[in-house]
């Protein structure tokens, strides 16, 4: 089922272009990787989706509506983000953080029902740190971080969850673990995810389709085997024909 | 931390606050006997004079001390979540020192009007520097009011909010450059800050527009929550920023213009008190942080008026040198003790 579509957008700030003619979709289940060079535009993607910042032209569709047509709360039961800013207060447990997913499902003094509650230890275990739940969140590790601020966007329960960079900061192990909880979250839960990532090798494997923002920003959208067996990739990232050959194996 | 922790924590600080309150009756220039305060409480035959002092002077004191207490502290509770800083506090609006232009303002006026210093027109004076304070406040609160509604960037926002507290202060001081040396003199008294100028007469006004503001910050309590995650987070989320810090500002500073323009400017109260609910009771929950630090700012500034008024003093020591002498003591040791 289609969620998002982009007709003819483009995105920037005031009137500073940054890339324009945006033409994609994202359906449910589908697994989607941002890449492109640093300063290319990912992020300012993701605060338009988010509606951070308003597009410069164009059309972002959400369930056949026009984006900015929902409210604020309505928009917030459907995309959900998990950005590279960390909350950083003292004494933020992990639970509270948790809990601000159910924001918007809550009543004017916040007060989490049953149901909540729940939703909040389902989304810990989903990701697999329930045992942190009443640690402050300031001292866990950088992984368990982003753990926790995905259980925020499950908790959110959104039918598109957005991650900005989710695997900077973590070690190997660590990188493959959360690729694959993405793709779990993508095809179990049938959950339309959309990330941003610089780790080529490894989101090749996990991801079916990549958005590239190029260094001339053009924004290319494909199927990740095809791009690659078609030189796309080779050429956007400048790879040389023997990583190339290397990456196709 | 467990709720019957929390309960325990709150009744402690409630029941602090009592016997202060009760303490702050009996204490004075004039001692008032332990047993006296209930006969004049119960109007059980009471020593007339005693009476007057309690329900006319000291009375009024303490419940302006309770009131301003938890206004100032709550107010600084809300600039530290908006601005996620924590050395944010009401006078990082410009609001006290929006008070004191309003005030240095009317000081200049009717001495170059009249020629004669404000402080002669007695009873009238009093009056006009608290309306001046609350008009010089509420002017510097729309300008901010103006300006939060239409940054979503906090940290420029507390930039703009720092020159227009300078810039009012700058200019106070060159207003006071031409003013009499008797209202000078005024100036700096209101400046210091004080608890008795409410009185009984103006007690019925100030007390409900303050407990009306106090009241209204419980229903910030989820958006400030929310705000602790970020503000990216938070507006994903389903809050609309600009609406919020807008509601954020315009509370925190209506609690501040009245005590300010009630009390003179009172320092550090609005700064510290947020601390000590953290640390004391190890959480950022608002729905929790804020009558916890409504409650010890009430307990401070009630320590305070009474240190203020102690018998040696005769009444005189400026609540300002106060706050902070007793205060930051309370501060360091209270996260000396929760790092341990």
């Amino acid at each position: 089922m289609e969620i998002l579509k982009t007709s003819a957008l483009s995105i920037g700030y005031d009137t500073k272009t940054v890339v324009s003619n945006i033409n994609v979709t994202l359906n449910e289940g589908d697994i989607i990787a941002l890449v492109g060079p640093n300063g290319a535009g990912k992020s300012t993607l993701f605060k338009t989706f988010s509606t951070h910042i308003k597009p410069v032209g164009g059309k972002i569709e959400l369930f056949g509506k026009d984006l900015i047509s929902y409210s604020p709360k309505e928009r917030a039961k459907l995309l959900g983000i998990v950005l590279t800013e960390r909350p950083d207060d003292m004494f933020l447990k992990v639970f509270d953080v948790v809990a601000a997913g159910r924001y918007p499902y809550t009543g004017m003094f916040g007060k989490l029902t049953e149901n909540d509650e729940n939703e909040i230890k389902v989304s810990l275990e989903l990701v697999g740190v329930n045992h942190l739940i009443d640690r402050v969140f300031n001292t866990l590790s950088d992984g368990e971080k982003q753990k926790v601020m995905i259980a925020k966007a499950i908790a959110q329960n959104t039918p598109i969850i957005m991650l900005d960079e989710p695997t900077a900061f973590l070690d190997y192990p660590s990188k493959i673990e959360l690729f694959s909880l993405l793709k779990k979250l993508a095809k179990e839960q049938k959950k339309a995810i959309l990330f941003s990532s610089h780790d080529l090798e490894l989101l090749l494997r996990y991801t079916d389709n990549l958005w590239i923002i190029a260094k001339d920003q053009q924004f290319v959208a494909g199927n990740s085997t095809e791009l690659l067996k078609n030189g796309v990739i080779k050429k956007y990232f400048g790879l040389k024909d023997t990583d190339n050959d290397y990456l196709l194996k | 931390m467990k709720n019957s922790k929390i309960t325990f924590g709150i009744l402690g600080i409630i029941i602090v606050g009592i016997a202060l309150f009760i303490l702050n009756l009996f204490v004075g220039s004039v001692t008032v006997p332990f047993d006296e305060i209930f006969k004049v409480l119960l109007d059980d035959n009471p020593d007339k004079t005693l009476s007057v002092i309690i329900f006319n002077y000291r009375l009024p004191q303490a419940l302006t001390a309770l009131l301003a207490g938890a206004s100032l502290a709550v107010a600084g509770l809300l600039m530290q979540t908006l601005f996620r800083n924590p050395l944010a506090d009401p006078s990082m609006l410009g609001i006290s020192s929006g008070a004191s232009l309003g005030v240095g303002i009317v000081i200049l006026l009717t001495g170059a009007i009249s020629g004669t210093a404000v402080s002669s027109f007695g009873w009238w004076s009093t009056i006009g520097v608290s309306l001046a304070a609350f008009i010089g406040a509420v002017v510097v609160l729309f300008v901010m009011l103006a300006f939060s509604s239409r940054m979503k960037n906090m940290t420029t926002l507390i930039i703009i909010g720092l020159m227009i507290a300078y810039l009012a202060g700058s200019i106070t001081d060159i207003l006071k450059f031409f003013s009499l040396k008797e209202d000078i003199h005024a100036f700096v008294i209101w400046g210091m800050g004080s608890f008795s100028g409410v009185g009984t007469s103006k007690m019925p006004v100030f007390a409900i527009s303050i407990i009306i503001g106090l009241v209204v910050t419980f229903f910030l309590s989820k958006n400030l929550n929310i705000l602790l995650l970020g503000e990216m987070y938070a507006e994903n989320l389903g809050l609309n920023l600009r609406k919020n810090s807008v509601i954020i500002i315009l509370v925190s500073g209506y609690l501040t213009a009245i005590v300010t323009a009630y009390c003179g400017p009172i320092a550090f109260v609005g700064l510290a008190m947020p601390h000590i609910a953290r640390f004391l009771f190890k959480s950022s929950d608002h729905r929790l942080l804020i009558p916890a630090t409504m409650l010890i700012g009430m307990d401070m500034a009630l320590i305070c008026n009474l240190i203020a008024r102690m018998p040696g003093f005769d009444g005189n020591l400026p609540i300002n040198a106060v706050t902070a002498f007793i205060g930051a003591p309370v501060v360091i040791s209270v996260i000396l003790k929760s790092r341990k």
